[in-house]
C-alpha cells in the first residue's frame, strides 16, 4: 500500500469550501482518499458516484487522481460532515482520512 | 454471461452451485474473523481516520468501530441469505459489493503480508491468488451491473 508520506501533493476538486475563517474551529475540514494496490479502479469510481452523487466524469477524474498522485480530496465541509464521509468510505473499504485546512 | 444482470431497478444474481458454496464458505470465514477480531490483516478494514492527530483518530475509532463492524456483518448475512439467487435492490446490491470488497481486501492484505506484490500483472499461482482474482472478477461484474442503475 502506498504510504501517505510518500504520496505526491494534490488539489481540491470540490469548490464548496467556506474560505473565511476567524478561528481554528471555523476552518473547514477535508476528506482525502489514498491509493492502495487492492481496491479496483472501477470500484473506487463507483463509490465516489454513489456516496457523493458525483457524475461519472468527476468520479473518474478523482479516482485517476488517487491512482496517479497517491491521494485526492474527495469532499469537504464541517467536522461532522467529513466524519460521516470518512465513516462511509471506510464502510466501503477505501482508505480515507480527514484533516483540517491549514 | 455475467453472474449479475440489471432488470429494471433490480440486479439479478445467478451463481453456479459451486460458486455459491465457495463464496458462502469464504464469507462465513470472514464473518468469524471479524467477530473474533484477532487477525492482524483486519487493520485494512479499519483505517486510521486522522494521520497527524492520534487523539482525533482514536476518538473516531471509538465512535465508529461498532457501527463499522455491524455494517459489515449485516452485509455478509444479506449475501449469505441471497447466494442461491435473488433480485437485489439498491441496498442489497451495496451489501453485496461491500462484502465482496471486504473479502478481497482481507485476502489481498494476507497475500501482501506473504510478500506478494499485487501490482504485478502476472501473479504467482496459488489457491489464495486464484480466489483473490476470482472475487475481483465477480466484483467487477457486479459493478458493471450496478453502474447501469446509477446511469
Amino acid at each position: 500500500m502506498i504510504t501517505p508520506t510518500s504520496a505526491a501533493g494534490t488539489e481540491t476538486l470540490t469548490p464548496d469550501v467556506a474560505t473565511t475563517t476567524s478561528t481554528d474551529l471555523d476552518k473547514p475540514w477535508k476528506v482525502l482518499v489514498w491509493d492502495d494496490p487492492i481496491n479496483l479502479m472501477s470500484y473506487v469510481e463507483y463509490v465516489f458516484q454513489k456516496l457523493f452523487g458525483y457524475s461519472k466524469m468527476k468520479a473518474n477524474k478523482l479516482m485517476m487522481q488517487v491512482h496517479m498522485q497517491g491521494k485526492a480530496v474527495v469532499s469537504s465541509g464541517s467536522k461532522e460532515k467529513v466524519e460521516f464521509d470518512v465513516f462511509r468510505l471506510h464502510e466501503h473499504g477505501l482508505t480515507a482520512t480527514m484533516e483540517q485546512d491549514e | 454471461m455475467s453472474r449479475f444482470s440489471r432488470e429494471g431497478e433490480i440486479v439479478r444474481v445467478v451463481l453456479s452451485s459451486s460458486e455459491q458454496e465457495l463464496l458462502g464458505l469464504t464469507l462465513a470465514e470472514l464473518r468469524d474473523m471479524l467477530i473474533a477480531d484477532q487477525d492482524e490483516v483486519l487493520w485494512r478494514l479499519k483505517p486510521q481516520a486522522h494521520l497527524s492527530c492520534k487523539e482525533t483518530a482514536d476518538a473516531f475509532r471509538e465512535l465508529t468501530s461498532d457501527d463499522l463492524l455491524r455494517s459489515r456483518l449485516n452485509s455478509i448475512e444479506l449475501v449469505l441469505s441471497t447466494l442461491s439467487g435473488a433480485e437485489l435492490d439498491e441496498a442489497d446490491t451495496a451489501a453485496w459489493m461491500q462484502s465482496l470488497n471486504s473479502l478481497r481486501l482481507v485476502l489481498g492484505e494476507r497475500l501482501t503480508s506473504e510478500g506478494i506484490d499485487l501490482t504485478q500483472e502476472k501473479l504467482p499461482k496459488s489457491s489464495k491468488v486464484t480466489l483473490y482474482c476470482w472475487i475481483g472478477w465477480i466484483l467487477d461484474e457486479l459493478i458493471s451491473a450496478a453502474n447501469e442503475l446509477l446511469d
